[in-house]
């Protein structure tokens, strides 16, 4: 069992890959934000890739334990400390019964941070996940975001804690987060609604080419950029609306850059899962982790045009690094 | 008489006013006590509340209304003179 004492801004139960497979029920898959940080944390505590553990976000999570247990944080620095002393990132460590760890706010770049502990979150799967789906309120720890005096049932880990502590992800294997003003470089195809029929060549070499800013008002739903005076290559939606963005509802593919009107939106896990918008391009699987290192507000992006075999070829790459074999002991 | 910092823990924009229509939580000059609402931080379409940890006076703010603000960013200026 873990006791959580603070539950911070908004953590959450998740697992990867989430609800998938229900999308045509209207169910987003949710899951971690940024799963390559997730996956690691797992691996390092020997759990499987996809175990549920919690998604900490800005901060502020306390949590005692209540048994011997091997834990990793990967992702955001928010100045962790175990019974009070700091501890490192994408780095196991043995707990024992009564040790507490906190985490602070963001002391430097990244938004979001992953607690692994071996045996995962026992938490009652829903449709066939643990992941939290905050809108639908379903998932995770009664389908809401974590608070003081809750009790996380843990399982039976499937690896010696104390043979799994003492490992760390090496250093090149860690990303390096943009900062704040800085931008991230983020993979995309182009999209099922892009140019000849939907923009001109001119609007998409803008997108592939603009240091989009990405907005405050930006959450696991979806990731809003700048505004936008798009050419378009249609005067208006026709029977799917009065606006050359509007199309007949259609479903939408996760990571799907959505453009309502001039605005451009990525839509995250959680996002809406069919709608009647152009959607121009999509962000590439490999590259959906980065979002969640992005800080509302503060981030920018520049998207990479990548084709479909190179975006495949990246997911490959991907699952590859995140491997037990690629750790070492610390 | 000392001069405590109050700081935002969260990244986001910082707002005065609880809407744009209302006054503002607190200005300079007025005196607070220990947990007063001094502004919100808006992010990912969530308000938090920035509250003072002291008592005092409000001596100046540090950033303006809908200011993108750091996390640890300080805010405000509260003195504890009587």
């Amino acid at each position: 069992m873990l006791e959580v004492r603070n539950g911070g801004f908004e953590t959450t139960v998740q697992d990867y890959p989430g609800r998938i497979g229900m999308l045509s029920l209207g169910f987003a898959p949710a899951g971690p934000m940024d799963d390559y940080a997730f996956r690691f944390a797992n691996v390092l505590v020997g759990n499987p890739p996809g175990a549920a553990g919690l998604e900490i976000t800005a901060g502020g999570l306390v949590v005692a334990f209540h048994d011997e247990r091997a834990i990793a944080i990967c992702g955001a620095d928010m100045g962790a400390r175990l019974n009070g002393q700091p501890i490192e990132l994408w780095r196991s460590y043995l707990v024992r019964a009564g040790d507490v760890l906190e985490f602070d706010y963001l002391q430097g770049a990244g938004f979001r941070t992953y607690l692994a502990v071996s045996g995962g979150i026992d938490v009652p799967p829903v449709l066939g996940s643990r992941a939290t789906y905050l809108p639908g309120a379903i998932g995770g720890l009664e389908g809401r975001k974590l608070r003081e005096g809750d009790r996380l049932p843990l399982g039976e880990p499937t690896t010696d804690p104390a043979q799994a502590a003492g490992r760390r992800v090496p250093a090149s294997l860690v990303p390096a987060y943009p900062g704040y003003n800085e931008v991230w470089e983020v993979e995309a195809t182009r999209g099922p609604q892009a140019d000849p029929d939907y923009m001109t060549a001119e609007d998409m070499a803008f997108f592939f080419s603009h240091q989009w800013k990405l907005d405050a008002a930006s959450n696991r739903t979806g990731y809003r950029l700048d505004i936008h005076k798009w050419q378009w290559a249609r005067t208006s939606g026709g029977a799917g609306g009065g606006h050359p963005s509007n199309i007949l509802d259609n479903g939408y593919p996760v990571g799907a850059v959505n453009v309502c009107g001039d605005q451009p939106i990525i839509l995250c896990i959680d996002g809406p899962t069919l709608g009647g918008f152009i959607c121009n391009a999509v962000v590439a699987k490999a590259a959906m982790w980065k979002l969640g290192q992005m800080v509302p507000g503060w981030s920018y992006i520049r998207f990479k045009e990548v084709t479909l075999d190179e975006a495949i070829a990246l997911v490959k790459k991907q699952d590859e690094t995140i491997h037990e074999s690629n750790l070492e002991r610390s | 008489m000392a001069e405590h910092t109050i700081k935002s823990p969260l990244p986001g924009i910082f707002y005065r006013r609880p809407s744009p229509d209302a006054e503002p939580f607190v200005k300079e000059g007025d005196t607070i006590a220990p947990g007063t609402v001094i502004g919100l931080v808006g992010v990912m379409k969530t308000f938090h509340q920035i509250t003072s940890d002291v008592g005092g006076k409000v001596v100046r703010f540090l950033v303006e209304n809908e200011e993108a603000i750091r996390p640890g960013q300080p805010i405000a200026v509260v003195s504890d003179e009587a």
